[in-house]
């Protein structure tokens, strides 16, 4: 084992997780209210373009920029839950159509207002780190993934131990009994909805410095997104965590070892053999 | 406590329910009986908000409920074990219980109930952590009981207790929804098993095809001819 090969599997933890993240608001939205959002990428793009506007043009430190991206994003989404999903409640279709319609109108509103070029909001931090002696790595990859880390234990968190979170499990199981508990299923699907939009725009922010936003760069995401979903099983979000290590590693150790040409379809095998081999995904169905 | 009056309820477009009233004291145990499709399940699901009746009204503690939402009527107090149970399976035993106690008027009360449920099912105390759907079929309908309790409810709605479960184990249950009683819960039993039910209720209605046809007293009806020849097989 030389050290090229450690840098490469770094490289695949770091990018797996930061998929991981991406994939987590589409899991959470599907795994609640059983919507595909298609729109998650734009979503992403959109908090990255804020974050950009905040710290480039009105020059605001990335400590307010983040947290305001963030919750501009959480509330746009509720926005469309409220005004776009909620006529489609029943209707898994409808919803389906209306998701992809917008993530077309937002491509386009991005390319209207902030141009076809790539943006990038300024790195949080400078440098390389040596990684035990063996090569050196970039700091800002290093954060952004610690950050993404951060955000994925936050998440699971409330899941796990709030009371929001059981109320989320509780619709997720079994809507109808959820709402002979006292749960407002409704608001918890709204609330649920901003959510998984937030989580999309916390990805956009945490790696926009390293991956600079364009009008079409929601698509990679979404697809990516798509991806880690059926591998990992729908709605798990441990399925989540692990579907992106996967591909994050396969991506990393295939493009060094056959060809950085065939990156992107190194997903699809990976798709391809786990829906041979467990047509439910790793984690089947509903183990939020 | 609660009364049903002439209430007509549709799902989709066929009529299930037709002219259907009745009513529940404070402090008594009733029992709607019926065969498999006479609408009992339905019957419980409107009282809980879950279909709307399109004419007639159910008025529990002097409001007129048969318009508001279901969890909204879950807030009022009055809570229900479900058919079927429908235990949350990937939550543990506590977390169910706990989501019992989801309601405002029930967070306060929340270690407190746990503990009362305890006391009532110590099976589920040795359970607590274990997910609902590893649990045998007697031990999720106690713990579809006690999710319901952690509300503190004033009226509790048990559709079918003795849905799969050793007639030994529907009596203890039976037993424990009886001292439930005496410490003053009111409670709507649904059931298929006509003569256990009877041996362990105030009141009875029988519910034949979408109607009410026979109402009394448990010692009434256990009398009826007509009762022992179609229901009772005697
Ligand atoms: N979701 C539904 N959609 C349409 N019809 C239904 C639905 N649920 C029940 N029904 C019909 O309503 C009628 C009454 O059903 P209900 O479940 O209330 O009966 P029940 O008395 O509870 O029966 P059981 O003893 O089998 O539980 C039946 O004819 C049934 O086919
Ligand atoms: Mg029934």
């Amino acid at each position: 084992m030389n050290s090229l090969f450690f840098m490469y599997l770094t490289n695949g933890i770091v990018m797996g997780i930061i998929f991981a993240l991406s994939a987590l608001g589409v899991s959470l939205i599907v795994g609640i209210m059983n919507v595909i959002n298609f729109a998650h990428g734009e979503l992403y793009i959109f908090a990255g373009y804020i974050s950009y506007i905040l710290s480039v043009k009105l020059g605001i430190s990335f400590y307010f920029a983040i947290p305001i991206a963030i919750l501009t994003i959480f509330i746009i989404g509720i926005l469309i839950e409220e005004s776009l999903i909620k006529p489609t409640y029943g209707n898994d279709m409808y919803s389906l159509i209306i998701t992809f319609i917008l993530s077309i109108v937002l491509q386009n509103f991005a390319l209207l207002v902030f141009g076809p070029f790539p943006n990038k909001p300024p790195n949080w931090i400078s440098g390389a780190t040596n990684m035990f002696g063996l090569f050196r790595y970039g700091n800002q990859r290093l954060v952004s993934c610690l950050a993404a880390i951060g955000i994925i234990i936050i998440v699971f968190l409330l899941i796990k131990k709030t009371w929001f979170g059981k109320t989320i499990r509780a619709v997720s199981q079994d809507r109808e009994t959820a709402s002979l508990m006292g749960i407002d299923t409704s608001k918890v699907n709204m609330l649920s909805f901003g959510l998984g939009c937030a989580i999309a725009g916390a990805a956009g922010v945490v790696l926009a410095p390293i991956f600079p936003v364009t009008p079409l760069a929601g698509v990679e995401i979404s697809l990516i997104a798509f991806i880690i979903l059926v591998i990992g099983g729908m709605g798990s979000l441990w399925g989540c965590i692990i579907g992106g290590l996967i591909i994050g590693i396969v991506q990393s150790f295939g493009a060094a070892y056959i060809s950085s040409g065939y990156k992107d379809i190194f997903g699809f095998i990976i798709l391809i053999l786990v829906l041979f081999i467990r047509p439910s995904g790793l984690f089947g169905r509903k183990a939020l | 406590m609660l009364e049903v009056q002439n209430i007509d309820i549709y799902r989709g477009e066929t009529q299930i329910l037709w002219d259907v009233s009745f009513r529940i004291n404070q402090k008594e145990i009733v029992a709607i009986l019926g065969a498999n499709g006479a609408g009992k399940s339905t019957l419980i699901a409107s009282i809980l908000g879950l279909l709307h009746p399109v004419s007639g009204k159910i008025i529990f503690r002097e409001n007129d409920i048969s318009k508001i939402s279901s969890h909204a009527i879950t807030r009022m107090g009055i809570a229900c074990v479900p058919e079927g149970r429908h235990i949350f399976q990937d939550m543990t035993v506590l977390e169910n219980l706990e989501i019992g106690a989801y309601s405002k008027r029930a967070r306060p009360s929340l270690n407190k109930n746990i503990k009362w449920v305890f006391d009532l099912f110590p099976i589920m105390n040795e359970r607590k952590n274990q997910l609902g759907g590893t649990l045998s079929g007697g031990e999720q309908q106690m713990l579809a009981i006690g999710r319901a309790l952690m509300s503190k409810p004033d009226l509790l709605l048990l559709d079918e207790l003795s849905l799969g479960l050793a007639p030994k184990i529907t009596i203890d249950l039976l037993k424990t929804i009886e001292t439930l009683r005496d410490e003053n819960t009111t409670i709507l039993l649904v059931e298929q098993n006509v003569e256990m039910a009877l041996n362990h209720c105030d009141r009875s209605y029988i519910l034949e095809t979408g109607k009410i046809s026979i109402e009394g007293t448990a010692q009434e009806l256990m009398s009826n001819d007509h009762i022992r020849k179609a229901y009772m097989g005697i």
